[in-house]
């Protein structure tokens, strides 16, 4: 047994600092063997220290796990960081909240003071000073985020995998690395927030680009409660109900601050295109963004008569799909041609997720031996066997997390192969086709905003409230 | 199986093959001509073809659904039988509730039931002729009015079969044409009925006044030719907000949309529900059964349930008996009015697991596996995913003032089921105001639709009608208004 697969087996959390590349290359027997192991050691380490999963096992009388399909009774509805009653934000019950919270993590909650708190955002900022969580939030299916409880020490074990994805993805050292061969990083988003993006691209700018950051935002805060409020507008306009919207006092009193950004905007645009053609010019950046926000960003440099702007070099991660966005056959190409480069790594994740799967040269996503994938029964929620090709629920089991559970039943169908074969590109263990889709989707609905939809979503919320109190 | 959905268009039928579809839930699929290929004969191609309807009195047309309703018979019509087989993979009720409907299908079509709807959703008088109407201010001037039938498309909803059986009535009563699109939940109901038609009479101008389609809703080939004016002059429209925002696209002056809007409904109920633990039962039953009855599948079907229990502990006690008894009452309800639901929403069902994460805020009952749920909130506020409810799933929601539960009511509320009567009463001016279309006495919102009556705020037969006025004056005055006359006072107008 290789020392990695001992190391793994005995801390999964030392896939931080391993070759990346390596988990693509054990046998059946030992990537069983690392996450049977990894698994039991979460299991034990959480499963009375959490309520929420004690519970669960003490419901289901499961004490103890003997094979890896014997935790799929114990992985938590996707909705489940998102299961507080929407009233404790409406009624301004942030400690009610923050007690719900408590259930899901092993931080301790105790010290947190959330007097005078009376948003989403504030609350957030009173977790992260009175408690070792930098919890993290999703965008939001009908204005309800998910809050994640990561852990300030937990945050550097996403960006560092990912830069060990890119430096590994051809084999162990052989891409640059980013962590030590620093790149600046541009993004066309955000400077700060606590949405899962924001959260990485503050890091990154640190760790990656060493504090040498473009922000087409710099001054602005991706606000949790106008991410709120975005879900729920668009929810309430695809029932035609948008009158009913009731925006908060705290959110109405921000008005001014949101009136400010919105005014900024066209000049934060026009800053953001010179600083990137003349500061960036022909250097090698670090770029991550998802490809509707980069097909708009190129559009609108094109027009401007920039092209080809960054090195050759240069290095873009992005992922999210196109979904709710239509994008002409060509995207790509405009997009390299506006970039000047065309390196790109492609991920599917989620925010509930610190490591994510890269999309290999055959179009397929791998989950790197640290997540566990499932594909469930959609109708019974039965694991289905791992041979062949499985199509059903997407269910995963990150083994990452020391002091939440990392076991989530998604809301995607998916097509999973890679049990009996390895993948045409080389990478053993099971992989994602690239057919992923919401089941609400599947059943001709779909009113999740992904990554793809967030920031437009986010701008029409602005407008609403500004219209709204004007 | 794969299932062939034909085209009728007036009296003929066309059912070779075409595109395929596929059908909601149980992924059965069918196929069906292409409705572009046959686009020039869909509408009537001139109004004046609309006589024929005109040589009928109405008791031929009673006669003719009356005769009609003998051969609906579930047990003998083939037709049925095999749209009965194609819902039980595509519709959301489960086989015994669909039998159930099935088998009511020849009763709406009987003689007296017709006359009955005609008379007090339009007045037969009016449709059979032209109406006198009392004297106006000038005698020398009379007034006589008639309901005359309209060329509407009537894109139907597909949860109940009923839909599509009152369409086809309520285009023979009004002596109108009307081309049906069916929904890709039932395509075949009603195609079951005017095939029948056919089989009985073919050329009679009812029959031949009678086109069912199937096309994927949205169609822009189709929809951007058929809604206009000069081939339509109403839309009747069920169903989501979605498709009905689609065809508003289309409207004109010339076309007449009558929407019957997506709705929810809900229960109000007073503290008399807790006068005693029979009284308590007896309300617990009557609430399973507004919430069960068509496996919550209608717009009539309770969901929310504002119960005036209190809020403080023994409120929120006596709120999560009647859940415990509710949910009772919900398992042990009639196969034929509902049964486990056989399609459980999956998104929903993460919903109610999600609860056990927040257990100090809901009681659940059930909402194991389909057998439905009650949930009962352990403040005044609704559960955040309360549009999402169906499948036999409902929120009670305890409150200290009957205001809390009246504010809740919009224009989006259809049917509120109240107990006890006395609170009807006092509250019914009130949830008018707020938007609410339909009260009734708890047990009966989806079951007491016997008599005739307006349906979501709107009366779609008055509407569905064109009122047409005969205005006749004696010549004389007529002529005289051409006259100058200096010094004669005006005429009054």
């Amino acid at each position: 047994m290789s020392d990695f697969v001992q190391a793994l087996a005995a801390d999964p959390q030392s896939f931080r600092d391993a070759n990346y590349d390596a988990g693509f290359r054990l046998s059946d027997a030992e990537r069983e063997q690392v996450q049977l192991s990894a698994l039991r050691k979460r299991f034990a380490e959480l499963r009375d220290r959490l309520p929420v999963l004690r519970k669960l096992a003490d419901e289901q009388g499961i004490d103890r796990i003997d094979a890896i399909d014997d935790v799929v009774p114990l992985l938590f509805p996707h909705t489940v960081y998102k299961s507080y009653p929407l009233s404790f934000l409406e009624r301004g019950q942030f400690d009610r909240l923050t007690r719900w919270l408590q259930n899901m993590t092993t931080t301790d909650l105790s010290r947190v003071d959330v007097s005078g708190v009376t948003t989403i955002d504030d609350w957030i900022g009173a977790l992260a000073a009175g408690s070792d969580l930098l919890p993290i939030h999703t965008f939001g299916t009908s204005g309800k985020l998910s809050i994640i409880p990561r852990t300030k020490a937990q945050t550097i074990i996403t960006p560092t995998i990912n830069a060990h994805c890119i430096r590994d993805f051809d084999g162990y050292r052989t891409g640059p690395d980013i962590l030590v061969d620093h790149m600046p990083l541009i993004s066309p988003s955000y400077r700060y927030g606590a949405s899962a993006i924001a959260r990485g691209m503050n890091l990154m700018a640190d760790i990656y680009a060493a504090g040498d950051a473009l922000f087409l935002y710099p001054e602005a805060y991706f606000s949790a409660d106008v991410a709120s409020l975005a879900g729920r507008l668009r929810a309430a306009e695809a029932r035609g109900e948008q009158g009913q919207i009731a925006l908060s006092p705290a959110l109405l009193a921000r008005r001014d601050e949101f009136a400010k950004r919105e005014a900024d905007r066209p000049h934060d645009m026009d800053r953001f295109f010179a600083q990137a053609s003349e500061r960036y010019a022909g250097r090698d950046v670090f770029l991550f963004a998802v490809w509707p926000i980069l097909f708009e960003w190129a559009e609108e440099g094109l027009k401007r008569g920039l092209k080809g702007i960054f090195g050759k070099n240069s290095i873009l991660t992005t992922g999210g799909g196109s979904k709710g966005k239509l994008l002409p056959p060509d995207y790509k190409e405009r997009i390299f041609e506006f970039l000047g480069f065309s390196r790109h790594f492609e991920f599917f994740g989620m925010s509930e997720l610190m490591a994510n799967a890269p999309r290999c040269s055959e179009g397929h996503f791998h989950f790197p031996p640290v997540v566990i994938t499932f594909v469930l029964d959609p109708e019974t929620g039965e694991p289905l066997p791992r041979t062949g090709r499985q199509t059903g629920r997407l269910a995963l089991m990150d083994l990452l997390p020391d002091s939440y559970w990392g076991g989530l039943v998604s809301g995607d169908e998916v097509t999973m192969a890679g049990f009996d074969e390895p993948c045409g590109c080389g990478r053993k263990g099971p992989y994602l086709e690239s057919t992923i889709r919401r089941f609400s989707e599947a059943q001709g609905g779909d009113d999740k905003i992904n990554c793809a939809g967030a920031p437009e979503a986010h701008d029409r919320a602005m407008d609403y409230i500004l219209e709204r109190s004007a | 199986m794969a299932y062939t959905v034909p085209l009728i268009l007036r009296g003929e039928i066309v059912d070779e093959g075409g595109i395929s579809f596929g059908g909601r839930r149980g992924g059965a699929s069918f196929t069906a001509p292409d409705v572009v290929d046959h686009l020039d004969r869909l509408a009537l191609s001139a109004p004046s073809r609309m006589a024929d309807l005109y040589d009928l009195s109405f008791e031929d047309i009673v006669a003719y659904l009356d005769r009609l309703g003998t051969l609906l018979d579930p047990h003998e019509n083939r037709y049925l039988q095999e749209a009965f087989e194609l819902s039980r993979l595509t519709s959301g009720l489960s086989d015994p509730i669909l039998r159930y409907h099935y088998g009511l299908i020849p009763d709406y079509f009987r003689a007296e039931t017709v006359r009955d709807l005609a008379e007090r959703l339009v007045g037969i008088d009016y449709l059979e002729g032209w109406v006198e109407q009392p004297a106006g201010r000038d005698p020398r001037t009379k007034l006589r009015i008639r309901a005359m039938g309209a060329r509407a498309v009537h894109i139907i909803a597909g949860n109940v079969p009923v839909v599509g059986v009152t369409t086809v009535i309520r285009n023979a009563v009004t002596r109108s044409d009307a081309i049906v699109k069916t929904p890709s939940n039932d395509p075949l109901t009603t195609a079951a009925i005017a095939r029948t038609m056919i089989d009985m009479a073919p050329d009679h101008p009812i029959t031949r006044h009678v086109s069912v389609a199937y096309w994927k809703g949205g169609d822009q080939r189709i929809e951007a030719h058929l809604y206009d004016p000069r081939r339509i002059e109403k839309i009747v429209a069920w169903g989501g907000f979605a498709g009905i925002k689609h065809v508003t696209q289309y409207l004109q002056p010339g076309l007449d949309l009558i929407t019957l809007d997506p709705k929810h409904s809900g229960t109000i109920i007073g503290p008399e529900a807790f006068a005693d633990e029979a009284t308590l039962q007896a309300v617990a039953r009557r609430l399973a059964v507004d919430i069960g009855a068509l496996n919550q599948e209608g717009c009539v079907n309770a969901r929310v349930v504002y119960v005036q229990s209190g809020t403080d502990e023994a409120g929120i006690a006596r709120a999560e008996r009647l859940g415990e008894l509710t949910f009772a009452a919900l398992q042990a309800l009639p196969d034929h009015l509902s049964t486990p639901h056989k399609a459980f929403d999956p998104e929903l069902k993460a919903e109610l697991d999600a609860l056990s994460f927040v257990e100090e805020e809901y009681r659940l009952f059930g909402g194991r596996r389909n057998e439905g749920a009650i949930i009962v909130s352990r403040s005044d506020a609704p559960v955040d995913f309360a549009r999402m409810l169906a499948c036999r799933v409902a929120n009670i929601v305890p409150v200290d003032a009957i205001e809390t539960a009246v504010r809740s009511v919009n224009s989006y509320t259809q049917t509120i089921g109240i107990y006890p009567e006395s609170l009807k009463e006092t509250l019914r001016d009130r949830l008018a105001f707020q938007g609410a279309q339909r009260l009734v006495s708890l047990g009966g919102a989806a079951t007491l639709m016997q008599t005739p009556s307006p349906q979501d705020g709107i009366e779609p037969l008055r509407r569905m009608v064109k009122w047409i006025t005969d205005e006749s004056a004696d010549a004389g005055m007529m002529e005289a208004q051409a006259i100058r006359e200096p010094e004669a006072e005006p005429v009054a107008a």
